[in-house]
């Protein structure tokens, strides 16, 4: 796997490195069961902070993307089938965000903005 | 993680207040506030004669304080000077050992004063920053004799390693060779790494946390990857901004119409109170560090700065 970070970009380090490991498992490059490097070898193979490496694994874990084995090292999880949720969620927001800065725009209340988008969603025929 | 807001002095490797050193009415050290937390990799960065290297001499009792307290690895470094010395491995700014001595005389010297001495450690310096180990100090060049401080430094399995530009006079694959080096060290053996420099790019790389200093005291002390996530400069056009530094405003700067701002936090939300104020907000952009130093220190520039440094 071939991680790249820039430290002059001013995205943090480990935002860098989550966002290339989700795009590597999203893109099928990465599959589940696949061993990542140890904190160590990345941190010593970037040349950047172990803190920071360990941090980026720390939330991909969380995130349910990444798996870490005690004393055994880390794998890419056993994902649901397709992108993973918090990279489904990450794609929607930016909707999510539009839909509230128009509605409060209109002086719409945030129950009716709510209110709206569940009728939407009612009449996808959707269980929710 | 670390966690320097409201540590006490025991959390912290390095820990000064308020700490001076004054020579001959110059003060090269004015009132610093330090504080590096354990198991950081520490970027303390200044233009030449911002007082980095008075500051370490102080720390290490090379030089006596005029005032202020400090702490090295919780000690007081006036009743503690030795035993800070036994735990703390220390690169100065001049590579000087003794011209007959090859770096293997020097290994052989140096590790009997140190109980923790890592041969192991000095094999994998010796190849992997190709030090030459049986050629004598005073055939040296600039960067092999850097490299030969930095085996003895590393080997001595210090709590804390202070190094003062210790990659001056490296090539670039030896500086690359050496940065690979201490993260891998500091990965395994988690010690405290507190290094000046002026070469921005590998701070940016291999720190966690930088202090800016300027003329004895601190400009700004900060996680790096803050830096990266909540610092942004911000440009703004119009008439009656606010000019003045404040808590989340660490530098501005004014010509004619237009208004620079290095903010430190909530950007977004502060270039909406310049809108409201009839501003055109032209920019908020993230900085990289060479940018935030730039930014703190070119204004700077036009009053008179005394290089004190070279009077230690």
């Amino acid at each position: 796997m071939i991680l790249h970070v820039n430290p002059a970009s001013g995205v943090p380090l480990y935002l860098q490195i989550q966002s290339q490991v989700k795009q590597a498992v999203s893109a099928g490059a990465l599959k589940p069961g696949d061993a990542l490097p140890s904190v160590r070898k990345l941190a010593a193979d970037l040349r950047i902070n172990p803190n920071t490496v360990a941090r980026a694994y720390l939330d991909l874990d969380r995130d349910g993307v990444l798996r870490s084995v005690p004393g055994g090292g880390t794998f890419v999880a056993d994902g649901q089938p397709g992108l993973l949720k918090a990279e489904r969620l990450r794609r929607l927001r930016p909707h999510a965000r539009q839909v509230a800065v128009e509605g409060t725009q209109l002086r719409l209340t945030a129950d009716e903005i709510l209110k709206l988008v569940q009728e939407e969603l009612d009449s996808l025929g959707e269980p929710r | 993680m670390n966690a320097a807001e409201g540590a006490s002095f025991n959390d912290q490797a390095i820990w000064t207040e308020g700490l001076k050193k004054s020579y001959k009415g110059l003060h090269a050290v004015n009132g610093l506030d330090l504080r590096v937390p354990r198991g950081a990799v520490y970027g303390f960065l200044g233009r030449n004669g911002a007082g980095k290297t008075t500051t370490i001499r102080t720390l290490l009792g090379l030089a006596r304080a005029t005032a202020g307290a400090a702490r090295v690895l919780g000690m007081d470094i006036d009743r503690h000077r030795l035993a800070i010395l036994e735990r703390t491995a220390f690169v100065g700014e001049h590579k000087i050992l003794y011209d007959n001595f090859t770096a293997l005389d020097m290994v052989r010297f140096t590790s009997a004063f140190y109980p923790q001495w890592s041969h192991e450690m000095v094999e994998r310096c010796a190849r992997q920053l190709e030090v030459p180990m049986r050629q004598r100090f005073a055939k040296l060049s600039k960067g092999n004799r850097a490299k030969v401080w930095l085996l003895l430094a590393l080997a001595q399995n210090a709590e804390l390693l202070i190094l003062d530009e210790p990659t001056t006079g490296l090539d670039p694959v030896a500086n690359d060779a050496f940065l690979k080096l201490l993260v891998e060290d500091h990965a395994a053996h988690s010690r405290t790494v507190f290094f000046s420099s002026h070469n921005l790019a590998e701070i940016e790389h291999v720190a966690d946390w930088v202090g800016i200093l300027d003329r004895g005291r601190m400009l700004l002390e900060a996680r790096l990857e803050d830096i990266r996530e909540h610092f942004r400069l911000v440009i703004a056009a119009g008439r009656g901004l606010p000019a003045a530094v404040s808590e989340h405003i660490a530098a501005v700067a004014q010509s004619g119409e237009f208004t620079r701002y290095v903010v430190t936090r909530d950007a977004e939300a502060f270039a909406s109170r310049l809108r409201q104020q009839g501003a055109a907000v032209t920019e908020v952009s993230p900085l990289s560090l060479r940018e935030v130093f730039l930014e703190l220190l070119r204004k700077e520039q036009e009053e008179s700065h005394v290089p004190v440094e070279m009077l230690a």
